[in-house]
């Protein structure tokens, strides 16, 4: 629940550039273009000519401080169409900023591609059982002696050979035609001939930052095309508090942006697995929605001040349904979109999914659930209760306000460890290109790897006698400390990729808030249970999440991410609430589990439990001031001679 | 050393090591020895929060030991305030502090609260999700010159907005001077809103109140002096 866009002021002869979707900023000397600027970061823009304005490849964005940009040159008067200057793209190699601005590198910009992780777990459903079936019936011809209406002589047919309700209501421009589409109680179209075998319906994850999509074959249940994208509502804003404040700051053209952007992000991945798949965009009859609370109201177009505002209430808790044509969604112009419900302000549709698709609410152990986005929820229970908190953690973990922090893009240090006996570093990258900066995964590693190798002591500070075993450890400007993970001549950069105290700081308050969260749910959760929870007691942990799957759960569990479990019960789930919102999709005994759990799992809001502040303070040390808590670890690191 | 420095230094060293026995103990010798408390809270605990401070800002301490500090402190001030004479504890500036409405997060504020109380404010701490109203009416009933306020989430932004705006409108704008931080707090903000002074962590804030103190001293000077002059003017 913290903020992201933290402006630092200004600095006299210089100027921010910010660039989507990397999350990247720097400040820079005024004067420099675009292009150099994504250079120093090592943002890989496409380009043939080398900056010289002549190839035109380097399209970028302008999202904010248009006017702060020199004139458009004569140069990129040939390369960018007059529909592109109105949506404020320049060539980055001519574009050349005055003040701060933000600057957004569509796709076909790209040379590496941000990893997008769709794929979950796949849980069987209970019942196949859509809401939108097809019937495919052969119709008499009305003679003298039968001259029913339309109308009655296709609902008669459905009966007859289907036993359908003869009191069905008909929601279509009356045709001759023969295969009926149902959606719940609704004839919603007639179409010519047999199109039984050709029905399907979308199901998506809005993510803050990641958009998922899975195009199904709702006769069968199965995915037939899957896409991703980065959520295009980032340049409005990098986490929930900030989109709810363009709403408020911008009113009713904030909520149609959002809204706009949205959905234009789920369109494109909706042509793209229609594409793939060979399916017409009007042979989609039904979406399924689940986001975030924020992203449900962004979505649906509802104005979200009161969320973001204590006590934080949801605008609608129900699941929602809503022509899917009414928000411009790509699809059979009478299709039905539904969003799944929500718990509260901060733990939506996406949380219904992960309970859903683990199934934990019908467990008879208490497991543990951890979904790891921007905001990470947090779910412990089982069959009798399951309580539910959140806390914000992407910002650090998605490299935000860590200095040389990235998200998962082309070259970002994915792994990290350093020897302990040579203090020297290993990594890994993404497809394997000189490195750019770390990305979370990474993020994890580097205090577990600084703490096993007794560079930084169980308060997070870094150990400076070390500087005498390794050149790597110095001090930085203003005489903080910081340890270089790749000296500069091995990165894509032109600077050391390093991790600065300040890093580690930002790092520890992410992930002690998850450790907080889970913390005082297994206080709050005893106290209804009338039974201590401690960490033998559950059972297994569900790590879910992009971001979950990528980490390494020994690391994590090292830094006090999560209670210290046995390893063996730490279970990889993936994208699961894209998983929950396929189930959704396809099968009503589904939706109404989904909208059962929304209405049994109990909330818990962190920030007003009055032991927040001692157990924040507590999880903030490495793995946590209780050392008890982390018997393993701490053996470890005696081992290691970092703990007497 | 002097038994007097003596005892400045363990209050100091254990403000500083975040003992909190220690330094209700050290605080105890000093008052048994006679020692000005005033003189004990300058010397010993403020000096050893600057420290702190210093430690905090180099990132050297964290959130943890920054609290633990501060708890010592106040368990040394919990004798000492007691003992100050009746004028020192008048003259005291008094300032208003709360986390805006909306918002209910409360560490930073509880860390700007140890740095002015160890820099010898009073501070008048509302807490957290402070309605607008009671920054305003708690600033015209007190005797308050500024009010720091701070919220560490985006929406709730506008909740300072409409402190400064109630000020404005009831008047108090020219008495009252305000000072805003907290994470989602920028100086852009501060000069959109029209606040007095933007502090981007504990330390500034103190110096932004000093400031801001003095300020409204040179304001009330000025105008007794203009009115002084009327006075001449119109005998």
């Amino acid at each position: 629940m913290t903020m992201t866009l933290r402006e630092e002021g200004e600095r006299p002869g210089q100027i921010k550039i910010v660039f989507f979707p990397y999350g990247k900023r720097e400040w820079f000397k005024k004067g420099i273009s675009i292009f150099d600027a994504a250079k120093a970061l090592g943002i890989d823009l496409s380009s043939l000519c080398g900056g010289k304005g002549t190839c035109g490849k380097c399209k970028v964005k302008i999202e904010g401080g248009m006017e702060a940009l020199n004139a458009l040159t004569e140069q990129e008067l040939k390369h960018i169409t007059e529909e592109e200057m109105k949506t404020g793209y320049r060539l980055a190699c001519q574009a050349i900023p005055t003040t701060t601005v933000s600057v957004y590198v569509p796709e076909r910009s790209r040379i590496g591609k941000q990893r997008l992780q769709t794929a979950g777990l796949e849980v069987p459903v209970k019942k196949l059982n859509p809401f939108v079936r097809k019937y495919f019936v052969k119709l008499p011809k009305p003679t003298l002696h039968d001259i029913r209406a339309d109308e009655d002589r296709l609902l008669d047919a459905l009966n007859a050979e289907y036993r359908l309700p003869t009191d069905l209501e008909l929601d279509f421009e009356a045709d001759w035609a023969v295969t009926a589409v149902k959606w719940k109680n609704k004839i919603i179209d007639i179409e010519p001939a047999n199109t039984s075998d050709r029905c399907f319906g979308f199901a998506v994850d809005v993510g803050t930052t990641k958009l998922a999509g899975f195009l199904v074959n709702l006769n069968t249940g199965k995915v037939v095309a899957v896409a991703a994208r980065m959520n295009p509502q980032i340049p409005l804003g990098e986490e929930v508090m900030s989109r709810i404040s363009h709403q408020m700051l911008e009113g009713q053209k904030g909520i149609e942006e959002l809204q706009t952007a949205a959905v234009s992000g789920v369109n494109e991945m909706i042509e793209e697995c229609c594409e793939k798949a060979n399916v017409k965009t009007d042979e989609i009859y039904e979406l399924c929605f689940v986001g975030n609370t924020a992203m449900q109201l962004c979505l649906l177009g509802i104005y979200g001040r009161y969320v973001a505002f204590a006590p934080y209430p949801p605008v609608r808790r129900r699941g929602v349904n809503i022509r899917a044509n009414n928000i411009g969604l790509v699809s059979h112009p009478r299709a039905n979109a539904y969003h799944a419900p929500v718990i509260g302000g901060f733990v939506g549709a996406d949380n219904v999914a992960v309970i859903l698709a683990t199934r934990m609410l019908d467990s008879d152990e208490i497991c543990l659930a951890l979904d790891i986005g921007t905001n990470t929820e947090i779910d412990l229970g089982n069959k009798d209760l399951v309580m539910v908190d959140s806390c914000a953690s992407g910002p650090a973990f998605e490299g935000m306000q860590i200095k040389h922090g990235m998200r998962a893009a082309t070259g970002a240090i994915e792994r990290v460890s350093i020897d302990p006996e040579t203090l020297e570093t290993n990594y890994r990258t993404i497809e394997d290109k000189p490195p750019v900066g770390l990305c979370g995964s990474a993020l994890v590693d580097v205090p577990a790897e600084l703490l096993k190798a007794g560079l930084i002591d169980l308060t997070g500070k870094f150990v400076s006698e070390m500087a005498k075993e390794t050149d790597r450890l110095r001090r930085g400007p203003k005489g903080i400390w910081e340890f270089v993970l790749v000296p500069q001549p091995k990165t894509a950069t032109d600077t050391d990729i390093i991790v600065t105290q300040g890093d580690i700081r930002e790092l520890q308050k992410a992930k002690a808030a998850m450790r907080t969260g889970a913390g005082l749910l297994m206080k709050r959760l005893g106290e209804e249970r009338n039974e201590t929870v401690t960490e033998n007691d559950i059972s297994k942990m569900f790590m879910a999440g992009a971001f979950g799957n990528y980490i390494d759960p020994e690391n994590a569990r090292t830094i006090g991410m999560y209670p210290e479990l046995p390893l063996e019960r730490v279970e990889f789930v993936g994208n699961i609430a894209g998983t929950g919102s396929r189930m959704c999709l396809i099968s009503k005994e589904e939706r109404e589990y989904a909208e059962k759990i929304a209405t049994t799992v109990k909330y818990h809001e962190l920030a007003a439990d009055k032991d927040f502040q001692k157990e924040y303070m507590d999880a903030l040390y490495f793995p946590h001031k209780n050392l008890d808590k982390y018997p393993d670890t701490v053996n470890l690191l005696r081992r290691l001679g970092h703990i007497k | 050393m002097g038994k007097k420095e003596e005892i400045f230094e363990r209050l100091r060293q254990a403000v500083i090591l975040g003992e909190t026995e220690d330094c209700a103990k050290a605080a105890q010798d000093a008052i048994d020895a006679g020692i000005d408390p005033m003189k004990v809270i300058t010397e010993g605990l403020s000096k050893a929060m600057e420290v702190v401070g210093d430690k905090f800002e180099s990132k050297e301490y964290f959130l943890p030991e920054m609290l633990l500090s501060a708890e010592a402190m106040y368990a040394g001030l919990e004798l000492l305030l007691p003992l100050l004479k009746t004028e020192e504890t008048e003259t005291k500036e008094k300032i208003i502090l709360g986390v805006v409405e909306g918002d209910i997060h409360d560490i930073g504020k509880n860390i700007v609260k140890a740095m002015l109380t160890a820099a010898g404010y009073e501070v008048i701490d509302l807490g957290v999700d402070v309605p607008t109203s009671e920054f305003v009416e708690k600033a015209s009933e007190e005797e308050v010159g500024v009010i720091a306020m701070s919220t560490m989430m985006t929406p709730t932004l506008v909740s300072i907005k409409d402190i400064e705006e109630q000020l404005a409108k009831k008047g108090l704008k020219r008495k009252v001077k305000t000072l805003i931080g907290g994470g989602t707090v920028t100086e852009q903000w501060r000069s959109r809103v029209g606040s007095d002074a933007y502090g981007k962590d504990a330390m500034e804030a103190v110096d932004k109140v000093k400031m801001l103190v003095e300020e409204i001293k040179a304001a009330v000077k000025l105008m007794e002096k203009k009115r002084k002059n009327r006075k001449q003017a119109s005998e």
